[in-house]
């Protein structure tokens, strides 16, 4: 009983969060912009949508914007169309081989089918330096209340950081590939029979996974500048399959403005926002677009030119100090959405 | 809202019921040695308890024959200067029983006044503070007195008396929300008070991130709050003076107080080193949190730790009956990780000697010399790249002021101080395998020093003024480079155009102003009267938080070439009226106060370990103004109080540079901006050994900023916020409730104190904040965060030998 009464006093203080409804304004159809031209290979995206009123109802989708005029400009008045493509609404690539080049700056122009112009400032594309190796580490999340506790590994890169500028980095998660494992003797018939049915085969497959890049992981060198560090660069969360045998992710490092460091810092902040007494309050996510209409619209979101340095790791289930018990998909591995029997071509743990 | 009306129905039918007091006309007694003086008599004398022996201070003496009063020192002397004749005196003092002492004087002596506390004769509580009428006699405005005995009376929060909080009922203060240190009086920010603890400032007042005030209640004598017209003694604060007086400890006999509850546990001894001239009182207060914590399974908790303790010391000499020292020593300490590898700690240390003397009948003087200190610390040791971030302040000074009256009616005080300011605003240090580089913000150094004088007068018994002035002057000194910015350009890293370098104690910028404080009274009659009053402040340094309370780990920062002092000007009216023999008490005071300067921040400013923390603050206006209204019940079974507040504390932030501009330069409200705030207390003393109380508090919902919209970015639902503060979280209401019984001990050595308390009694989730958020799982929403979102029961237990 009186451990309970600890128990409460702490949620109490920082656990009582719940849902909470309330009536908040409708929202104006905002065009947001997402984009990062690099001096990696393309294509490079340029994400455009409408912003909806806050909300969990359906009513208030985000809705891709279709259609529009895209254009990245360099300094130099080198103009590139980005286009669309088939099944992905709202997405504007770069034609194949296009790179952003280093020391030049770009300015992104838009034109959405009701009219509107709206042009980004200028971004530089900085150098970066190359990630000089990957690690990880094993990370668990207790989950309050005692229940199972969540965990992933976090990959961890040594940068050398240059000693003559101000870099400010940014870190995405590019393709992964894992080999999956089935139990493909263990399948039974579909309900209601279910009765065992042995398969031969497969055990094991390649799957390609879609890392997912909400965590924000951006860094400044304020505090390294010059020096060699390690930085947390990526989280994969483990979901009982993904660490089985061997996990394989491409690590893409970014150097990315002051303006949209700045910005990310806050789009970071808001996303892990945690309800605690000591949140910041809320502030308001300036971008560097503008309308070229109305000076006075606001344009959500943010247009960054970056150089790109991009390194692979191979994460070995034995590095793992604590894994989630492994998932059982009883039936043919290759049944699994996104996974062959074939490793993709480049596949070479030992590389 | 029925409840509400119950207990209002309660809190009023009791008001009915006025208990009387009977006892025989004491017998007359000849004072002095009679040598035939007809002037000038001298008859000194000393309050104590009649059980505990102890000094009864500021305790009050009146002589209804020459409309005198008196109060008790420290030690509990006083003096009076009377004519050779008969005079009936009355000692009164908060919680105990009224001695009413005829005298004759004929010549110099000396009386002893042994005063019995209230519960050991009546059903009856007392809460006024020292003197009934001080509400409606004296020139002060929006002072409050709160003694131990009145805060005893509220309904404890987690068992304990709580200082903060009790002062939170008052009219035109009140706090940000449950779990939040500091107070917001009158519209100021939690940094525009000047807290004070035996003279010495304290810039962290509390414990587990203020869910407990970081002063142990049995080590405090009294404490006042100064919330409109600050005597001129005062300053370096906009808004308020609190000021807390610590206890002296028995110069006749030791005593020992314990208290378990169910969070912390307390123990405080007294007694005299000398007897009869050297005191020490000495308490120490720790929370029992963590090692109940380690015990249980729940990874959260387990990896959890909340430690906290206070300890104080006061060593008090009444060496003569005209020179007094006291010594007081004030540490608190906190450590707390809730299931991460990130420990937050935070200390005060304050250290202060008083000395006070009487050169004479007319002319006596009171030194200060004070020495405090604020740390924090931020460790991480997630096993990659640990870190310890680590800021301190040190705040040493001295102060002395005399007072000379020319009759009981008509005296000045004046006096100056000196004080000098260290800041280190954050370090930054490596772990042993952290592989981040060492980090320093450069210190900063700055002196204040003022010169204060006031006089206060009667003219009659109807008019009463009392007017001051006080110099503020400030120096923001080297060694410091100091980065320079392009003329007509926000300041901001881009316009940064080069450095100024200063060497120690070299002068990098001044300010300096004139503060007067003035206030009238008029007396219509005994018990109704008007006030006026104006004040000007002036603030050196300030709190800068991006959070709407005092984090532990928030900075403070001195005024320097872009930051410029804060100026507050109050301008205040009240209207004093006591029933029934004082007991009832009521007011109704107005005010409207204009801020210059204050800190706001522009959106989503880094405030952590940054040299140029100028780039991310903005200066802002603060217009605040009110009514409150308060109706205190002083007296009977039934005791409390209703107090009820209307006000505004706006903020608008105006700069050359549109984009830096909030809310398009409009005025918004603060976020501590609760127009209606209704607290109404009753405390029913059942009988002589049992009581219960309870307090019902209703406010505004506090400002809020909604999104505008959501939009998508890197996978994340992001809310686009526009203008700050243009919501309101729904309104705020809960019911604390306490019962105590006193256990009376054989004889008077001992007695013990059960009191059980319930928080929130309605189990209302009010709520802390309300967030937007996009949590895996979930669709993106509105959030609650509520604090104390069940009624939270608690028991303590304290003994008293």
């Amino acid at each position: 009983m009186f451990r309970n009464w600890i128990y409460l006093f702490f949620f109490l203080l920082f656990g009582c969060i719940d849902p909470f409804p309330v009536e908040v304004p409708e929202g104006e159809q905002l065009l947001t912009v997402e984009g990062l031209i690099h001096s990696g290979p393309g294509p490079h995206t340029i994400v455009l949508s409408r912003s909806a009123t806050y909300g969990s109802d359906l009513q208030s989708l985000i809705r891709p914007v279709v259609g529009a005029t895209v254009i990245v400009r360099s300094e130099d008045g080198e103009v590139t169309f980005l286009s669309e493509r088939e099944g992905v609404r709202g997405a504007y690539f770069t034609p194949t081989g296009w790179r952003a080049q280093i020391g030049k700056a770009y300015t992104l122009f838009i034109e959405t089918p009701d009219g509107g112009l709206f042009s980004s400032l200028p971004e530089r594309v900085e150098s970066v330096p190359e990630i000089q190796s990957l690690g990880i580490r094993t990370v668990t999340i207790p989950q309050p209340g005692g229940g199972p506790e969540r965990s992933g590994v976090q990959i961890i890169a040594d940068i050398i950081d240059p000693a003559d500028q101000n870099n400010f980095y940014f870190w995405r998660l590019g393709a992964a590939n894992y080999i999956l494992e089935t139990r493909p003797e263990l399948y039974t018939t579909p309900a209601p029979d279910r009765t065992p049915a042995p398969k031969d085969c497969c055990a094991v497959c390649y799957r390609a996974d879609i890392p997912n890049n909400r965590g924000v992981f951006i860094a400044v060198d304020d505090d390294f500048n010059g020096l060699s560090t390690r930085i947390p660069v990526g989280f994969v969360e483990d979901d009982g399959l993904r660490f089985v045998n061997k996990y394989r992710v491409d690590v893409k490092q970014y150097s990315i403005s002051q303006n949209a460091y700045r910005f990310l810092r806050l789009v970071k902040q808001q996303a892990e926002i945690s309800g605690s007494i000591f949140d910041p309050p809320p502030a308001n996510i300036r971008g560097n677009m503008i309308s070229l209409n109305n000076p006075d619209e606001v344009v959500l979101g943010y247009f960054m030119a970056a150089g790109e340095a991009s390194r692979r790791i191979y994460i070995d289930q034995a590095e793992l100090t604590f894994k989630q018990n492994r998932a059982i998909i009883p039936d043919d591995c290759r049944v699994v959405p996104n996974a062959t029997i074939d490793p993709p071509f480049d596949w070479n743990p030992n590389e | 809202m029925m409840k509400k009306l119950l207990l209002l129905i309660f809190l009023f039918s009791g008001f009915a019921t006025l208990a009387q007091q009977t006892t025989p006309p004491p017998k007359r007694q000849v004072v002095g040695r009679d040598i035939g003086q007809l002037k000038g008599i001298r008859i000194s004398g000393r309050i104590i308890d009649e059980i505990t022996g102890e000094a009864l201070v500021g305790a009050t003496i009146t002589v209804p024959e020459l409309d005198l009063t008196r109060i008790t020192d420290t030690n509990g002397f006083f003096e009076l200067v009377l004519d050779r004749a008969e005079y009936n005196l009355t000692f009164r003092y908060v919680g105990y029983e009224t001695v009413d002492y005829p005298i004759t004087a004929v010549g110099d002596g000396r009386i002893s006044i042994r005063m019995i506390q209230e519960d050991f004769q009546l059903d009856d509580v007392v809460i006024y503070g020292r003197d009934p009428e001080k509400n409606i006699r004296s020139t002060d405005m929006g002072a409050v007195t709160l003694s131990m005995n009145t805060m005893r009376e509220l309904p404890p929060f987690f068992g304990e008396v709580d200082i903060v909080r009790s002062l939170a009922t008052l009219p035109g203060v009140s706090q940000v929300g449950e779990a939040s240190s500091g107070l917001n009086v009158r519209g100021g920010g939690v940094d525009q008070n000047l807290i004070q603890f035996g003279g010495a400032p304290i810039y962290n007042p509390s414990h587990m991130f203020g869910l407990f005030t970081a002063f142990n209640p049995d080590v405090v004598n009294d404490v006042t709050l100064y919330k409109a017209v600050v005597p001129a003694r005062f300053g370096g604060r906009s808004s308020a003076i609190l000021d807390i007086v610590p206890k002296a400890g028995s110069v006749d006999k030791w005593g020992v107080d314990l208290m378990a509850g169910t969070y912390t546990g307390k123990v405080s001894v007294n007694g005299p080193l000398i007897k009869d001239k050297v005191s020490i009182l000495g308490g120490f207060r720790i929370s029992y949190i963590n090692w109940l914590l380690q015990t249980l399974t729940d990874p959260v908790l387990n990896n959890s730790n909340a430690n906290f303790y206070d300890g104080n010391l006061v060593i008090s000499a009444p060496i003569s009956e005209n020179n007094e020292f006291m010594y007081s020593y004030y540490t608190s300490y906190d450590d707390f990780a809730f299931a991460s590898d990130t420990t937050i700690s935070w200390k005060n240390t304050a250290h202060s000697l008083q000395w006070k003397s009487k050169f004479s009948e007319k002319l006596s003087m009171e030194a200060l010399g004070f020495y405090s200190g604020y740390n924090f610390g931020v460790f991480n040791r997630s096993g990659i790249n640990d870190f310890q971030i680590n800021s301190d302040i040190l705040d040493m000074g001295g102060k002395l002021f005399l007072t000379y009256s020319f009759s009981p009616t008509n005296k000045i005080t004046f006096g100056g101080e000196y004080k000098q300011l260290e800041i280190q605003p954050g370090e930054l240090i490596p772990g042993e395998q952290g592989e981040v580089l060492p980090r320093k913000v450069q210190n900063e150094f700055g002196r204040e020093m003022a010169g204060h004088f006031q006089h206060e007068f009667e003219l009659g018994e109807k008019l009463g003024f009392s007017y001051g002035l006080r110099y503020d002057f400030y120096q923001y000194l080297g060694a410091r480079s100091v980065r320079q910015y392009a003329e007509n350009q926000p300041i901001s890293d881009g316009s940064a155009i080069g450095e100024i370098n200063y060497s120690d104690g070299e002068v990098i910028q001044s300010y300096d102003g004139f503060g007067p404080r003035a206030s009238i009274r008029y007396s219509f009659n005994k018990s109704t009267s008007i006030k006026a009053g104006y004040n000007k402040m002036y603030q050196f340094i300030h709190l800068i938080s991006n959070t709407a309370t005092i984090a532990p780990f928030d900075l403070w920062k001195l005024s320097d070439n872009y930051l410029k002092p804060q100026i507050a000007d109050q301008y205040s009216l009240g209207f004093y009226k006591n029933f029934k023999g004082n007991i009832f008490e009521t007011s109704i005071e107005i005010y409207y106060k204009d801020l210059q300067n204050v800190v706001e921040y522009k959106d989503g400013a880094n405030l952590i370990v940054r040299n140029h923390i100028e780039t991310e603050l903005v200066p802002a206006q603060g217009q605040a103004y009110g009514a409150e209204l308060y109706i205190k019940k002083n007296l009977g079974r039934l005791t409390g109080w209703i107090s009820y507040t209307y006000s505004r504390a706006l903020r608008r932030v105006i700069t050359p540079y549109e984009e830096e501009n909030i809310n398009d330069g409009e005025w918004y409200a603060s976020n501590f901006d609760k127009p209606n705030d209704l607290t109404v207390i009753g405390n029913y003393k059942v009988s002589t050994n049992t009581s219960i109380s309870a307090t019902v508090a209703y406010s505004t919902g506090r400002p809020v900023t909604f999104p505008q919209a959501k939009f998508d970015y890197s996978g994340n639902s992001l809310a686009y916020f526009d203008n700050r503060n243009q919501d309101r979280m729904p309104d705020f209401f809960r019911i604390d409730f306490a019962t105590n019984f006193k256990l009376k001990g054989s004889g008077k050595f001992f007695e013990g104190d059960w009191t059980f308390s319930v928080l929130n009694v309605l189990g209302r989730k009010n709520p802390y904040s309300i967030f937007f958020g996009d949590a895996p799982g979930l669709p993106p929403q509105s959030l609650r965060l509520a604090l104390l979102g069940v009624p939270l029961p608690s028991l303590s237990y304290a003994i008293k030998f």
